[in-house]
């Protein structure tokens, strides 16, 4: 007589241990991906002429940037605390955590909208060097991620979920990353 | 050092965020031209140190070492290719 097959809970496979919704880490890689891409190919393209570039570079305002970066990172804690605070059903901490993170997400955007009128009012475009281009695109492109994760963050302290604030957090972490790879290379790399 | 894991991040990340801008506002008389090249791969080092921070701390793959480990390689072989393209140019 021949045993019947086992059943029993399937073994844990390594999506299984991924943390938050899968779907929001194939948005996490896609973003990485489209973003690793651009940047990437900016480096390549300033080996053509490298001293364009740096003079280009040169009328960025790296402390703006750096402050922004600040503001950024903080901005990202925020989030992570109020993920800490809905498992713990403190309704009162996710909010405030939600909104203090979403307001810093507003001061990026000041700071960034200061530097572009500060680029345009010097008649900077992005035709002027290729190095703007590469800069408006890639910062416009992070910008409008801000603007939606700050949508999100606002959505979520309304009335979020467990799910839905992990994954809005997990959104803006990636936002947060993708400026900690871009900053270092469109501003600083000389 | 506060023992809170998102506390101690962000600490990291400003403090990497700080030097890094540092190190680029130093003038290029200060440092010379190797001193440049140098500065930019310690930069470069540093935005892959807060991506890895980021990833780990932030978005939890501290708690899924298999996950944690692909997203390590590949990042380091994504700034070791960044860095390529740096020295090149």
């Amino acid at each position: 007589m021949s045993t019947p097959p086992e059943t029993g809970p399937e073994p844990a496979g390594p999506f299984d241990e991924l943390p938050g919704d899968l779907m929001i880490w194939v948005l996490i890689v896609s973003e990485l991906l489209v973003f690793g891409a651009g940047l990437a190919a900016f480096l390549a393209v300033r080996i053509t002429d490298p001293a364009g570039f740096a003079e280009a570079q040169g009328q960025l305002y790296r402390t703006g940037a750096g402050l922004n970066t600040v503001v950024l990172v903080t901005s990202g804690a925020m989030a992570a605390l109020a993920v800490r605070a809905r498992a713990a059903d403190d309704w009162l901490r996710v909010r405030l955590w939600l909104w203090a993170a979403s307001a810093l997400g507003v001061v990026f955007l000041i700071v960034k909208g200061v530097e572009y009128a500060g680029k345009a009012r010097d008649g900077i475009n992005v035709d002027t060097h290729p190095f703007f281009t590469f800069y408006y695109l890639l910062t416009g492109f992070h910008a409008a991620h801000v603007i939606a994760g700050v949508a999100i963050l606002l959505l979520l302290s309304w009335r979020g979920t467990l799910r839905g604030i992990e994954a809005g957090a997990a959104f803006w972490h990636m936002v947060d990353l993708v400026w900690v790879l871009l900053f270092p290379v469109i501003y600083l790399l000389r | 050092m506060t023992r809170d894991p998102i506390l101690r991040a962000w600490g990291w990340l400003i403090l990497f965020s700080l030097c890094s801008t540092g190190l680029a506002v130093l003038p290029d008389t200060a440092l010379g031209a190797l001193g440049v090249t140098v500065a930019g791969a310690v930069i470069l080092g540093l935005g892959w140190a807060k991506a890895r921070i980021i990833l780990g701390t932030y978005l939890g793959l501290d708690a899924a070492p298999f996950w944690r480990r692909g997203f390590g390689i590949v990042l380091a072989l994504y700034a070791l290719a960044l860095l390529g393209l740096y020295v090149a140019g």
